[in-house]
């Protein structure tokens, strides 16, 4: 893991940041506070030295965000499909902020410091773990059948849909040996044998992390009162003409 | 025929895993590739078959260029045998798995019962035919995937690591296979860190460390030179080791070969 401001944060204040800005973002279905939102995010992408990554998750979306745009503009308005896909990137961009920045151990560490089962939380941060994991065996698997003929990319979409299904069924059956090999590895090294167990590195919440969920929970509540009190600018509300 | 003239390659675009590799690999070759863990064998053979294409340089399969050439027109001419055969395993019968690559090949219906027929019987899985390939051994299910590669008659066999997990008895039978289809004109490349089943049985050896081509030639040379092996990080195999300890005049490789030389002693001492 990178060496950074955001990244010496606690997990859970991360985490917190991330459900905030959720929050926040739900609360507007107007272009400009929501692109005010992600212009507030990009910064802190760049303090963590993760900006690339991110534009590389963003690339992702694209496809997504057009379809939005699309769909939004043929029932609705066109106006509503632009909030809604810079909803989109609030959104993944205040969860990709923790998960680039989050160790998978902290990750489940954060978790059970909340009050989360520790079964529950150590699950979870497994499954991201192995998701590099999972990518390379993807990679290995679509080897292994292209080099007997397979062309993922030729036939009609019917036909390139049911290609995937030889990359898809070994994937699954790999990934349930895997869990079934991690399940034993476990339990032979003690896992779930005690109840009440210790933990190596604790996290401790520092000064930093309780004054920035302090900003980010009045930032919320004002929004809020701004938001029922209708004292928000006009400006906030502008339109697309179309 | 394989011919590399000076290939490079890279994954990341700045760290060479591959450096000037000049390479020919003539029909009807049986070569085993060696080398440390990350010595790019696997990368090699992977720009062999297109799954790979080389950052600088030129790769001919039979005089055409790779770059020409797809991935599945490759794999018709180049079978390749993965080392995990859980990555290629999907159908619902071993049949079907084993046929799987002639569909794809769009041989006839009729074309395609036949071979299959003819791999089972080859591979002794007759028995297996209707069966589930997820419920066979391990070594039932290396045997399947190579039958599926098999039933295409491939010209060069590529085969990764191919006696993990396999037992003594097992190892025996693939090496009697793929020195009948040896026999048959197909040519055979084993990477393998299995340096007693190289000595026993593969004719020529390519010694690779750091990305580069250390050695090449015929496996009694190789892997008896104590500059080849040290610079590919091996330990000599244990009848070479046995040879020196007994002080004879070479170092020897196969059990017949050390078998004769301990009868001349026996019969020199008596």
């Amino acid at each position: 893991m990178k060496d950074s401001v955001i990244h010496n944060l606690d997990p859970r204040t991360k985490l917190y940041f991330a459900v905030i800005i959720t929050i926040i973002s739900l609360c507007f279905n107007e272009i400009i506070p929501l692109t005010i939102i992600f212009l507030f995010l990009v910064p802190l992408f760049k303090i963590g030295k993760i900006f690339t990554q991110w534009l590389n998750t963003l690339k992702g979306l694209v496809f997504l965000a057009v379809f939005i745009i699309i769909i939004d503009t043929l029932f609705i308005s066109f106006n509503l499909g632009v909030a809604m896909s810079i909803r989109l990137l609030v959104l993944i961009s205040s969860f990709s902020l923790f998960f680039l920045t989050v160790h998978p151990d902290d990750f489940s560490q954060s978790l059970i410091q909340i009050k989360v089962p520790f079964s529950f939380a150590f699950a979870l941060s497994l499954a991201i773990r192995f998701v590099p994991t999972l990518a390379q065996e993807a990679q290995n698997v679509r080897e292994a059948q292209m080099v007997r003929g397979l062309e993922l990319q030729k036939g009609n979409i019917i036909k390139k849909v049911r290609n995937f299904i030889p990359i898809i069924i070994p994937l699954i059956i790999l990934s349930i040996q895997r869990a079934l090999l991690i399940a034993e590895s476990l339990e032979s090294r003690g896992f779930g044998a005690v109840k009440q167990r210790t933990y190596l590195y604790p996290l401790k919440m520092k000064f930093k992390d309780f004054f920035i969920i302090g900003i980010l929970t009045f930032f919320l509540v004002s929004i809020i009162i701004l938001l029922l009190t209708g004292l928000l600018p006009d400006w906030l509300h502008f339109h697309l003409p179309f | 025929m394989i011919h590399c003239q000076n290939v490079w390659y890279s994954y990341d675009g700045i760290n060479p895993v591959l450096q000037e590799i000049n390479l020919k690999i003539m029909d009807g070759d049986f070569v085993g590739i060696m080398g440390e863990n990350g010595a790019g064998k696997t990368t090699l053979v992977k720009l062999f078959n297109g799954l790979l294409k080389p950052a600088k340089g030129e790769i001919f399969i039979n005089q055409k260029n790779i770059k020409t050439l797809s991935v599945a027109e490759l794999s018709r001419i180049i079978g390749f045998v993965f080392q995990n055969s859980d990555h290629q395993i999907f159908s619902r019968t071993v049949a079907e798995e084993i046929g799987f690559i002639l569909k794809n090949f769009k041989y006839d219906p009729s074309e395609i019962q036949v071979r299959i027929e003819e791999i089972l019987k080859q591979f002794n899985l007759e028995q297996y035919k209707e069966q589930s390939p997820f419920l066979l051994s391990g070594g039932e299910r290396k045997r399947v995937a190579l039958a599926s590669i098999l039933c295409a008659h491939p010209e060069i066999l590529i085969l990764d690591e191919p006696t993990i997990g396999q037992d003594a008895i097992e190892k025996k039978k693939l090496i009697e296979l793929l020195r009948e289809l040896n026999r048959n004109g197909v040519t055979i490349i084993i990477i393998t860190h299995d340096l007693e089943f190289t000595a026993e049985y593969i004719p020529r050896c390519i010694l690779m460390s750091k990305g580069e081509l250390i050695a090449d030639g015929p496996t009694k040379y190789i892997l008896t030179s104590e500059q080849c092996l040290k610079e590919a990080s091996l330990v000599e195999p244990q009848l070479a080791h046995l040879s020196h300890i007994l002080k004879f005049d070479k170092s020897l490789l196969s059990i017949e070969e050390m078998k004769t030389k301990i009868l001349e002693y026996i019969g020199g001492a008596r």
